[in-house]
């Protein structure tokens, strides 16, 4: 019984373990996680090779009646603006936010889908990675706040709703892109924990593709949608009176 | 049979109950965290339901506001899923 729990505890260990790269830098050590990185490039490479594919579908006149990738990629794009985008407050926030945000989608979810690929991990496994896609929608959010709203008032907006709530203010802001950093990061992690804890010790053959396919694919794809949506509500509740 | 038992429980080192503690402590994090979570997405899906079967045509705002109101309150869960990790792994 114990020899059992070793192995699944060594297996468990190996599955966080990380492959760090170092590079000198005028007299400094910066460490990369590869990793993460190497995942991070597939996905990327994988979607401007997949949009460069698409596109050459859409060359043809205005004036013919749409082909099949244009009927289908007409599709995706009104199902990523009536979900996602629709729920800026402003029309003008809406279309200027539009390819931020399905960006933000389509690369989570292509990076929560590699993790099904054999000898391929998800980059969004990776604390580091979530965590800049957090802090990117939270700059971001009080950029556009200042934007929009001028440093005044949105400062003021802390002061909110007394001038002694701005340390539980400051907490509720801190407290956002954490959340959201962590949510994707322990929800695909705790996924690949289930997956291959089950694969290795209980059910080798049959089971594990199904496992995958819930796992992997179906929370993926609602996890991916979820941190779009979120990144939506946080930019929405920054920039708003 | 006294001396055995005390020699076995001479035996345990202080890592020895270090260890076990982390596994309960683990275990329990895990156990109790899930309570909460689970409770708020049944009770968002259960009133999600409600409005879809008082009104069809809502159903897709519905959808969309109950799947990001699960998200929120999932939130709980995940910290005690991390820090179920952090005892395992970490500490």
């Amino acid at each position: 019984m114990g020899a059992i729990y070793e192995q699944l505890l060594g297996l468990l260990e190996h599955l966080g373990q990380k492959r760090i790269a170092v590079v000198h830098l005028l007299g400094a050590d910066i460490r990369f996680d590869s990793t993460a990185m190497i995942m991070s490039w597939v996905v990327i490479a994988l979607l401007i090779l997949l949009a460069l594919w698409l596109r050459r579908g859409l060359r043809q006149p205005v004036e013919e009646k749409p082909n099949r990738t244009q009927a289908a990629l007409d599709g995706l794009i009104d199902l990523l603006r009536g979900q996602l985008s629709s729920n800026f407050a402003s029309g003008r926030l809406a279309t200027m936010m539009f390819p931020f945000v399905s960006t933000l989608f389509l690369y989570v979810l292509l990076a929560n889908w590699l993790g099904v690929v054999p000898y391929l991990t998800s980059p969004t496994q990776d604390l580091n990675v979530t965590f800049g896609l957090a802090l990117l929608v939270f700059v971001l959010s009080h950029v556009l706040a200042v934007r929009f709203k001028g440093v005044r008032r949105h400062l003021k907006g802390f002061l909110e709703p007394f001038g002694w709530m701005l340390p539980l203010n400051l907490v509720g802001e801190i407290a956002k892109p954490l959340s959201h950093a962590f949510r994707l990061f322990g929800n695909v992690l705790s996924g690949t924990f289930l997956v291959t804890v089950i694969m290795v010790k209980f059910v080798p053959i049959g089971l594990p593709p199904v496992l995958n396919i819930v796992f992997g694919m179906f929370f993926g794809a609602i996890q991916a949608f979820v941190f779009a949506i979120l990144a939506v509500a946080y930019i929405n509740v920054a920039v708003e009176e | 049979m006294l001396q055995e038992a005390q020699e076995v429980v001479g035996g345990i080192g202080g890592a020895d109950i270090v260890t076990a503690a982390k596994y309960i402590g683990a275990g329990l994090c895990m156990g109790i965290g899930a309570i909460g979570p689970a409770i708020g997405e049944g009770i968002a899906a259960g009133h999600a339901l409600d409005g879809m079967a008082r009104q069809p045509e809502m159903q897709g705002v519905l959808l969309r506001t109950m799947v990001l109101g699960q998200a929120i309150s999932e939130t709980t869960g995940i910290y005690s899923l991390l820090i179920a990790i952090v005892l395992l792994f970490v500490v």
